[in-house]
């Protein structure tokens, strides 16, 4: 028997807002706080790639570059991390009253993409002081990846959710491979730096292979193939649909492991 | 089916059990330690072929002894544990709540707590913006409205919430223990609410260990021991029931 809940939008915006409210509250600079984090980053890895190493000198537009695919991994690793914890974090809405449990996974990746959508405010600003405006076909083509990057998220989040609840070393283990899968993207180096057999092995990773395709249409024009394109959100839509289906099997015996 | 009409709740031979592993294996590397070992376990059956039925506008009362399937029961008619076998059938547009300001935050202002809380239980934000001067009213804390919950006392905070879970206009109230933590004035007043809310129609499910409260303001009590159903009747006969299964173990 499942019980449906009428206001459920209603709830995943409550959620997600509180979520929000209490990452940044108390802090005069809430908002800069959200920023902080990449800005930071893209900072310092700017500094050591551009003057230190001299790599960036050469390849068009490297801040920019740099900045656009961290502010993407940035909201892949938040969104997932947020999602992983989600249920765990919030064991009340589980244990004590029904909701529907995804209504409680998805808002807690609605509140990274609130965060995303803010970091892309102060991307603009960048985009303004180093004259680069792309064309709008181009900047659909960001939004396609932006999205593709959420349906990601949600997608591990689904199952992850879940899974955290019975091993509580998920986080840490994740956390790490957070941090290699941020070497293991062409975020600070470009795809066409490594041999070939490579770079095939990198794009398996559904994260580079959006970075790196990001990257060559907003700054070379140059597209994926469409064969290449529609395989690959075909793939991303089989994830979808894995992660639901592993969600409605496991879902609602979940009160009683945690 | 049978027909339902008038009845709140029907639930028809419903067993729960649990598993309850010896080692149990919380984290992936214990997983990967223990690859080969093989696992035990017991199970554990929290209720045993239990049928109930619960009349609209009921006051209704659940007692037993600790562990004897109380509140897994509430859970199943909450719909936070799939029964295992059994039919349960719990009349539509209710969202039953088994403790008091689930989602409560203390850096949270009083106000944003309502909101937060009502939403939970199923309301509209417009039906909350109209309702909330009442919920405030009710509370008694309408100087400390927009402070942190944080600086609350427990009373206060305990108020708001059972400020909101009467307000929240549920057709069935599932109460599992909230009273215990009320003091005594509090107590009063929430069965004056209590007897407000049946007059209106609304069922309320109380489980309970104190049998005064019991035999006062329940018309039927279920008796529940080691997962199954040893009575169900006046709250006078339950409660004598009761005290025999404690006196013989």
């Amino acid at each position: 028997m499942r019980r449906k809940q009428e206001n459920y939008k209603e709830l995943i915006w409550m959620l997600a807002k509180t979520d929000f409210k209490l990452r940044y509250q108390g802090s005069v600079l809430g908002y800069f706080w959200a920023l902080l984090k990449p800005f930071l980053m893209f900072a310092v890895l700017n500094f050591v790639f551009s003057n230190v190493f001299g790599r960036g000198a050469n390849i068009k537009y490297y801040p920019l570059q740099l900045l656009i695919s961290l502010i993407l991994f940035n909201f892949f690793a938040e969104g997932t991390r947020a999602g992983l914890i989600s249920l765990q974090f919030k064991s009340s809405l589980v244990t004590k009253i029904y909701v529907p449990r995804w209504t409680i996974i998805l808002s807690s990746t609605v509140s990274s993409a609130l965060i995303f959508v803010m970091n892309l405010v102060a991307v603009i600003l960048f985009f303004v002081y180093y004259k680069f405006m792309p064309a709008p076909e181009l900047i659909l083509m960001f939004i396609l990846f932006s999205i593709l990057t959420y349906v990601l998220i949600i997608s591990f989040s689904f199952i992850a959710a879940l899974l955290y609840i019975k091993f509580r070393d998920l986080l840490m283990i994740w956390d790490v491979l957070v941090s290699v899968l941020m070497y293991a993207t062409p975020i600070i180096y470009s795809l066409q730096m490594l041999p070939r057999n490579v770079q095939q092995i990198i794009l398996i990773n559904p994260m580079a292979f959006i970075i790196h395709f990001n990257k060559e249409t907003l700054f070379n024009r140059h597209f994926p193939d469409p064969w290449q394109m529609f395989g690959f959100m075909f793939a991303v839509a089989l994830i979808f649909a894995l992660s639901i289906w592993v969600y409605r099997i496991n879902s609602p015996r979940i009160a009683e492991y945690m | 089916m049978s027909n339902k009409s008038g009845l709140a709740v029907k639930i028809d031979n419903v067993s729960k059990s649990f598993v309850i592993p010896h080692q149990r294996i919380r984290s992936i590397r214990s997983a990967f330690v223990n690859i080969f070992n093989k696992q035990t376990f017991e199970t554990f059956k929290a209720l045993d072929g239990v049928s109930l039925e619960i009349k609209q506008g009921e006051f209704f009362g659940i007692i037993g002894r600790n562990g004897s399937g109380k509140s897994t029961l509430l859970k199943i008619l909450a719909n936070i544990y799939p029964a295992d076998s059994g039919k349960v059938w719990v009349a539509s547009g209710v969202s039953p709540f088994l403790e008091l300001g689930i989602g409560f935050n203390p850096e949270l202002s009083g106000r944003d707590n309502i909101y937060l809380n009502a939403t939970i239980l199923g309301m509209r934000k417009k039906q909350i913006d109209n309702k909330f001067n009442e919920i405030v009213a009710f509370s008694e804390v309408e100087r400390f409205i927009d402070q942190k919950l944080a600086n609350y006392s427990s009373g206060m905070s305990v108020r708001l919430a059972f400020s909101v879970a009467v307000h929240a206009n549920r057709d069935i109230l599932l109460m599992d223990e909230v009273l215990a933590v009320g003091d005594i004035g509090f107590q009063k007043k929430c069965f004056e609410v209590f007897e407000d809310l049946k007059k209106k129609g609304k069922t309320i499910i109380l489980v309970s260990h104190d049998m005064q409260q019991v035999e006062k303001h329940c018309q039927r009590v279920a008796l529940i021991d080691r997962g199954k159903l040893l009575f169900c009747g006046s709250p006078q006969s339950a409660v004598e029931n009761f005290n025999n299964v404690i006196n013989k173990s």
